[in-house]
């Protein structure tokens, strides 16, 4: 087996009396792709945001990439997302003032330099050649979340996140878009862990684990 | 890319970018006018408390001339290295002489003087001097004496003397008389409503004391006395001297008016040269005050807009943060939008406080002011020092977005 990209020992998150997550002991072999199902409240977003860097746990231990994220500042997590991470939310999230090329730059600016040439292929790659310069407003959900996409992958994340990133797509955009992560997740190699309602959006990853109320009941392994 | 970004988030809210911008330019505007009359107001102000009063007072040395200066030094004044700062003078001869009018008599004193001479000086502008120039307070009932034998008489003497403009006045002294016509009376609320005031030269021949003058009342601009301004000139150096000399403190003034008028000894009318400094002082200090209090209402205009415009853009800026964006790299954002925002605003805020001055300078001091160099820089940096004083708070802030709150998913 791979070394493991993500190790959590007792992980939990707690919001005053409600624990989101209950003490979790999780390892993510590097390269794998983990879906995660659950119902609504289940703790599935508290997990992959404190994965992601961008919630801190209240107690156990999370190491990512071989790094303790409890021992980073607040920029130290910053510089983790931009270099190691890259996250598609449900909702698309992008700056709805700048166009399609320009969302994508952004993340080179933070990781790094923007490079307008590298940021264009990146958007033909995920098929959105010819809508370099729209903003995301004259987009259509599947292409937004393609730009999201193209985003996500610029600066070579060794980590994808998807917090439900089909969750607003109609089934055929949905294929276009788990096709797309297979395809560009063959030749970048990057880990991925989905977060998903839809049975058949997990089946396109390696291991499915279930959460109830915080606390992982059930593991899946999908044959190969 | 940081310019793309801040190109496209001002075109995407210029309502609140117009905002932020009217706040600053009305902020840098004001001050631009403020301190930009600042500087015409104090000497607008010295010109008028000058109105009020003499504030040097050349009498006869001890010593030297016989308890007269002579009228022929007069125009002397005029050419000092001092000229230009003083804005007045005028002589007196002062006499005891018997009023007479009807049945009543009194002795009193006969002052001749200058109400408004024009005096030609060779090589120097013709000026006008005397009583009006020198005491503009003085409110006459009537008219100020046109002819020789026509004199003004003070309230207190008149009402005594049971005399009324039109009346007539013989006046004796060393067995002369001289009978005026009373052309007005005078009200000053001082020792000259005891007075009879008439022309210089008739004055002089009544009192047998041709050419002669008393004393002489100088109206000069001075800057406040400070502490190198109360040095005993005879105690300095060479270059204090020359320093001392060379700054319009009212002893140096005075002393160059002594100068020139043969056997006098100036002396400066300490209560008034004080109390001018001391209030033109006063003067700046409000103005800087006042330019402080309107800098810090358009830093909270700044803030307050910022405050508004931050709510509407926290899940931009959550999103930066999960892109990866530390705090480092959102401040630059924010602060780089409202330094551009500053520079226009501190541009047009001096160009329009520019203006302002230039209108309350008309209005208020009838005159036109040129605006100093240093003025451009003070103007940009007040938009600067708004603009970052408004920015803290709505910093804070964007520094505080968490980026899970905001982008639920
Ligand atoms: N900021 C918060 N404050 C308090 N409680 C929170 C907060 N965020 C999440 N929770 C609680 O934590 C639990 C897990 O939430 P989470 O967002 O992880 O669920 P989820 O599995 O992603 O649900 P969904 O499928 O609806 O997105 C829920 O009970 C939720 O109410
Ligand atoms: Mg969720």
């Amino acid at each position: 087996m791979a070394p493991a990209i993500i190790e959590t020992n007792g992980l939990t998150r707690s919001y005053g009396d409600i624990c989101a997550l209950k003490p979790l002991d999780l390892q993510v072999p590097e390269g794998e792709w983990l879906s995660v199902m659950g119902h609504s409240g289940s703790g599935k977003s508290t997990f992959m945001n404190l994965v992601g860097g961008l919630d801190r746990p209240t107690a156990g231990s999370l190491k990512v990439g071989g790094e303790d994220l409890l021992m980073l500042s607040e920029d130290g997590l910053a510089r983790f997302r931009r270099e190691f991470v890259g996250i598609i939310f449900q909702q698309h999230h992008l700056v709805p003032y700048l166009t399609a090329v320009e969302n994508v730059m952004l993340a080179q600016y933070f990781h790094s330099v923007p490079d307008e040439a590298e940021a264009r292929s990146a958007l033909e790659r995920v098929g959105l050649g010819h809508r370099l310069k729209n903003r995301p407003g004259e987009l259509s959900g599947g292409e937004q979340q393609r730009v999201c996409i193209a985003r996500a992958i610029i600066n070579s994340p060794k980590l994808l996140l998807g917090d439900e990133p089909t969750g607003n797509l109609d089934h055929k955009s949905t294929v276009m878009v788990m096709e797309l992560l297979k395809e560009l997740r063959a030749e970048e190699r990057f880990t991925v862990i989905m977060v998903t309602h839809n049975q058949e959006v997990a089946t396109w990853g390696d291991r499915t684990i279930y959460l109830d109320d915080g606390v992982l009941v059930r593991e899946e392994r999908m044959r190969s | 890319m940081l310019f793309r970004i801040l190109k496209n988030s001002f075109l995407k809210r210029p309502k609140s970018v117009f905002l932020v911008f009217l706040s600053i330019a009305m902020g840098a505007a004001v001050a631009t006018a403020f301190l930009g009359i600042a500087g015409e107001v104090s000497h607008k102000m010295a010109l008028e408390l000058r109105s009020y009063g003499a504030n040097i007072l050349l009498e006869p040395s001890a010593v030297e001339g016989g308890g007269f200066l002579r009228e022929e030094d007069l125009p002397n004044i005029k050419t000092v290295f001092w000229k230009y700062n003083i804005t007045g003078f005028t002589p007196y001869l002062f006499g005891v002489a018997e009023f007479s009018a009807g049945d009543k008599k009194e002795r009193g004193v006969v002052s001749g003087t200058w109400f408004n001479k024009e005096l030609a000086v060779p090589g120097e502008e013709t000026t006008v001097q005397g009583i009006k120039v020198i005491a503009p307070w003085w409110d006459v009932q009537g008219d100020w004496p046109a002819a020789a034998d026509e004199a003004i008489v003070g309230a207190a003497l008149a009402r005594r003397l049971k005399i009324g403009v039109g009346s007539e006045v013989a006046t004796t002294a060393r067995g002369r008389t001289q009978r005026f016509r009373v052309s007005g009376i005078v009200t000053t609320g001082g020792y000259e409503e005891e007075q009879l005031f008439a022309p210089l030269v008739t004055v002089q021949e009544l009192l047998q004391q041709q050419g002669k003058v008393s004393r002489v009342l100088v109206s000069a601009l001075t800057v406040p006395m400070d502490d190198f301004g109360k040095k005993d000139p005879a105690t300095m150096s060479k270059d204090e001297y020359e320093k001392w000399y060379c700054t319009a403190y009212v002893t140096a003034v005075a002393k160059n008016v002594e100068e020139v008028m043969a056997g006098s000894r100036a002396k400066p009318i300490w209560q008034i040269a004080s109390a001018e400094g001391a209030l033109l002082n006063k003067l700046n200090s409000v103005m800087l005050f006042l330019t402080i209090l309107a800098l810090g209402a358009s830093a909270t205009a700044v803030s307050t807009s910022l405050m508004a415009s931050m709510a509407e853009r926290s899940p931009e800026i959550a999103l930066m943060k999960a892109v990866g964006a530390d705090r480092f790299q959102i401040s630059a954002i924010f602060i780089g939008e409202t330094l551009i925002i500053s520079v226009a605003g501190g541009v047009v805020g001096y160009l329009l406080g520019d203006q302002l001055a230039e209108i309350i300078s008309r209005t208020v001091f009838n005159s036109t002011i040129s605006s100093p160099l240093w003025l451009f820089p003070t103007a940009i940096i007040s938009a600067f020092v708004v603009a970052i004083a408004g920015s803290v708070a709505p910093l804070r802030r964007a520094l505080l977005v968490e980026p899970v709150r905001v982008l639920k998913g």
